[in-house]
């Protein structure tokens, strides 16, 4: 295929979190707002005079300094993200929105708050949500008054952002554009001969997370605009279809892997992943803007956190649709090391989708960076191997 | 080898008979009792036990050991309501039963150990309280149980509740009356961990075999490998589960609810427990699960009921506010570290039992009596510790080997200050907001969730207490621990804090061994401190295959 117009503009975009955009925007005086879980809501972020930044610490391999503060025993994202503040590469956030949703992401955040001039900006702060751990009214209820005080009235009383409902209603505008032209995009991947491959789409939302939306839209559009009339391979170098399912995931040289043992990623079901994250905000009649994004939140996320036996069973059959929606031959579970929920529920996931649901998988434990290339390989090609053994046996 | 009769005469002359009188009646004096001679290798297990002077040596021997013996068949008796094959068939159904009744006076051996006069006493009543609350515990499971009356659900099985371990008993008081509540993992794991830490072991390795990662937290291991191998009894027809107390419990219900085949119903515990913005949710979800047991027994709740057991409860709060009174401003506290957080942790997480209030009396008694009359029960005191985070449950009489080979006096720690409050029930709302604050404020979750500075309240603990030193538990697969582990060095170094760092592995001993643990507690005294042990036999020995 031939190459995407702006892909290599989108990775440079990708290779710190100060990148060309966020300088660009901060210039334009626009208010630089850290966040980390998919429960905060990026969209809140993204008000008038703001803009959200989906933290990440590309190319930490080593992070020394934070193992001395958060010890070598935890999840290797957060402490790649104390090591990157440690050394200032996060001087130019204005404030982080933190929840305390997993105990590497909001500790992480803690250590900005305790650690005297880690953040090298004035006005610089910390603030923190509780997040339930259900769907139901109630919790819809708690999250929507946890974001009024601690997202909304913070960034109104300490930065004097507009907050009123139509401001909000035009981040939703903003938001749900992004939304729908990273779903156009992501569509193609549905095509028998995919036009764009796994690779190229999780570096696509990746900048849609981590860039000012009023700067990356326009490239955004041209890549929507672009794909219409992109030809793909007359004969499909991939072996087979996954979908990779987990924890949380920002590098894409992990896909690249992936898709190098000749496993076409078509469906990304995992935290900093389109699929929950690139649904559009719908505000019902009746509902407030800020009710709606506290509504939606719970309602898409497919965190391992919701504990509700129904939720639980939930989450099995939402990953085997999407396996149906985007005709997976198998599925990749991944979790990173240290992390408590995807390491059960990479466990449950292993047992039950192969039995319940028919789909092949392969169950991987990595680190946040993509050290152990020679090992996971092996692992991808056995699983490439096997599905297509599988298909073998299945047309005999 | 020959026998030297003029070295024995010589011996027998240069003997001091007043001396052996002395401690014969007495007992030897703290430094010259060499307990750790006492132990046959490996074992832990006594070769003789301890003389402890005649009148203590007889209170253990009746008091302690005859009487809690006894009192362990008396329990299983009461409590089996005479379905006693049940119980004896739970003995040979479940491992964790199976190998732990026997170990149970080891267990308060070990607790008990060099102890002497009230301190004795009072702690050996707390042991007893637990010991009577896990009996409870168990016979009511085992009446009800399914697995254990051939597949067949009895009317015990319909009269009982089940729940995570940590969803706090108070929440069923108002069923307290017509159904009993068990929480599901407390005796299988928790409290068999303590007795014989062997047991857990085998739970741990079957969630690993099934590919749970070994640097999840071996608690929440154990309590899914309990599922996974089929340990849980069949008990109650309905399960209560929470998000106590950190990512890693949730994590567990992951695999408890593929496992759990019936109604289930998670009690979400907001994290974020001191902003006052979270009490509305979480008396919505308390509500919740009252309206959903309701639902699952068809009977009302007792609001009557509720207040009275609350009012016992807070009865319960108020006198372990005066013990801590005790411990905090004087030398007279007579409960030593280990029966202090485990009663403490037990009680109140459980709630209150019928026991309880008796083993309140007697301990009352007895620290009135040290109070009274001046008695300092830990004479041999150098340095008053507070312990912080959580502790071993394979050693957690660590505290005792502490005070005997070191002088060490652990006067608080973490665990006995959570759930500290008074519930109040004047109004149907006070009452649920208190409940929820008290629910959320739950252990292992009071100081660590709900971010940092829970944690570094050790400082302002140690003010209280009166503590000269910290022994920080680094339970290394817990991550909320873990992660503060630079930010606690940079306190401890800025506050010029002797504080010893105490490794281990919640119920798994093979990651950290007792031994281990005690050559870094012994390092830092010589090196650090510059102190030499009251007791220089326990220094270093091999327990390794030990209960």
């Amino acid at each position: 295929m031939r190459d995407l117009k702006h892909l290599i503009y989108f990775e440079d975009l990708l290779q710190e979190a100060n990148n060309a955009l966020v300088r660009q925007a901060k210039d334009e005086g626009k208010l630089a707002l850290g966040y980390t879980c998919y429960f905060m809501p990026e969209v809140l972020l993204d008000l008038p005079g703001c803009f959200s930044v989906r933290l990440r610490a590309p190319r930490c391999t080593s992070p020394d300094m934070a193992t001395y503060y958060m010890s070598n025993r935890l999840c290797h994202y957060a402490r790649s993200l104390l090591e990157r503040a440690l050394e200032g590469g996060y001087n130019f956030l204005d404030a982080q929105f933190s929840t305390e949703t997993c105990v590497g992401a909001c500790r992480f955040s803690e250590h900005l708050e305790k650690l005297p001039g880690i953040i090298n900006n004035e006005g610089f702060f910390v603030t923190f949500c509780d997040v339930p751990f259900k769907r139901d009214q109630n919790s819809v209820d708690h999250f929507a008054t946890q974001l009024q005080a601690h997202v909304l009235d913070e960034l109104k009383n300490r930065r004097g952002v507009d907050t009123s409902d139509e401001a909000l209603m035009k981040a939703i505008e903003e938001h749900n554009e992004v939304c729908r032209l990273i779903n156009e995009i992501g569509e193609y991947r549905k095509l028998p001969n995919p036009t764009i491959t796994g690779y190229e789409f999780h570096v696509i939302q990746l900048v849609s997370l981590v860039c000012p939306k009023y700067l990356i839209l326009p490239y955004l559009r041209d890549t929507a605009e672009e794909m219409k009339t992109r030809e793909p391979e007359q004969k499909n170098p991939f072996r087979c279809r996954v979908m990779v399912v987990g924890s949380e995931n920002d590098d894409p040289d992990f896909s690249k892997l992936i898709e190098s043992c000749g496993a076409e990623i078509v469906c990304d079901r995992y935290c900093y992943g389109a699929i929950e994250s690139r649904v559009p905000i719908e505000v019902k009649e009746g509902e407030t803007p800020l009710q709606a994004i506290s509504r939606h939140y719970l309602e898409t996320s497919n965190c391992a956190r919701f504990m509700p036996q129904d939720e639980m069973r939930l989450r099995k059959e939402r990953i085997a649709e999407l396996g149906h929606e985007y005709n997976v031959d198998g599925i990749i579970v991944v979790s990173n090391k240290f992390c408590a929920y995807w390491g059960y529920e990479r466990v449950v996931d292993s047992v039950v989708i192969p039995r319940d649901y028919g789909f092949p998988v392969c169950s991987i434990e990595k680190e946040y960076i993509n050290s152990a290339s020679g090992q996971l390989r092996t692992r991808f090609q056995a699983f490439v191997e096997s599905i297509e053994i599988k298909k073998i046996q299945e047309g005999a | 080898m020959k026998f030297d009769f003029n070295a024995a005469l010589e011996k027998l002359k240069n003997t001091d008979y007043k001396k052996l009188a002395k401690d014969f009646v007495y007992g030897k004096p703290h430094g010259e009792r060499r307990l750790g001679d006492l132990y046959e290798p490996k074992t832990g297990l006594y070769k003789h036990r301890e003389w402890r002077g005649i009148k203590d040596t007889m209170y253990y021997f009746n008091n302690i050991w005859l009487y809690n013996y006894g009192m362990i068949v008396a329990d299983i008796i009461k409590y089996s309501k005479g379905d006693l094959p049940a119980v004896l068939k739970g003995l040979w159904r479940y491992r964790w039963m199976g190998q732990t009744y026997l170990t149970v006076m080891h267990w308060f051996d070990r607790g008990l150990e060099g102890m002497r006069g009230e301190g004795l006493r009072a702690s050996a009543w707390h042991y007893r309280g637990i010991a009577t609350g896990a009996i409870r515990q168990f016979c009511t499971m085992f009446r009800a149980d399914g697995n254990l009356h051939g597949g067949k659900h009895n009317d015990a099985w319909q009269h009982s509740m089940a729940m995570n371990e940590t969803v706090w008993g108070g929440l069923f008081y108002p069923w307290a009356d017509k159904y009993t509540n068990v929480a599901l993992e407390m005796i299988p794991y928790f409290l068999t961990a303590h007795c014989n830490n062997h047991v857990v072991l085998n739970y741990i390795d079957a969630a690993q075999g099934i590919g749970v990662p070994g640097d999840n937290c071996p608690m929440c291991q154990a309590e899914a490998g309990i599922f996974i191998l089929d340990d849980v009894p069949d008990y109650a027809p309905f399960m209560i589960s929470v998000n106590e107390a950190c990512d890693d419990s949730v994590a567990t219900t992951i695999i408890q609810d593929w496992l759990f085949q019936g109604p289930l119903c998670s009690l979400g515990m907001p994290m974020r427990f001191s902003d006052p913005l979270v009490k509305q949710n979480c008396m919505n979800d308390i509500e919740k699960v009252w309206k959903f047991i309701e639902e699952q027994t068809g009977t009302a709740p007792n609001w009557d009921l509720m207040k009275e057991k609350l009012a016992l409860q807070n009865a319960n709060m108020r006198w372990e506010w005066e013990k801590w009174d005790v411990a905090a401003n004087t030398n007279y506290y007579p409960i030593n570290s280990v029966a202090q957080a485990l009663y403490r942790i037990y009680t109140a997480q459980v709630g209150m039992y019928d026991i309880a209030p008796f083993i309140e009396g007697k301990v009352r008694k007895i620290m009135e009596k040290c109070v009274d009359e001046k008695i300092n029960p830990y004479p041999m005191t150098r340095h008053r510790a507070i312990a912080w985070s959580c502790a071993p449950l394979y050693y957690s009489n660590w505290c005792t080997w502490a005070y005997n080979c070191w002088g060490i006096n652990t006067i608080i720690n973490m665990d006995s200050l959570m759930m500290d409050m008074e519930i109040r029930t004047d109004t149907y709302e006070h009452m649920l907001e208190d409940c929820a604050k008290y629910h959320m404020e739950a252990p292992m979750r009071r100081m660590a969730v709900g971010g940092m500075d829970h944690f570094l309240e050790v400082f302002e603990y140690m003010e209280r207490f009166h503590c000269d030193m910290v022994v920080m538990y680094d339970q290394l697969q817990c991550k909320g621990a873990q992660s503060m582990h630079g930010i606690f060095e940079d306190e401890f170094r800025a506050r010029n804090i002797h504080a010893i760092w105490m490794p281990h592995a919640l119920p798994d001993k093979r990651v950290v061994p007792r031994a281990e643990i005690r050559r870094l507690f012994n390092d830092y005294m010589f090196t650090v401190m510059h102190e030499e042990p009251l007791d220089p036999s326990l220094l270093d020995f091999d327990d390794s295959e030990s209960w």
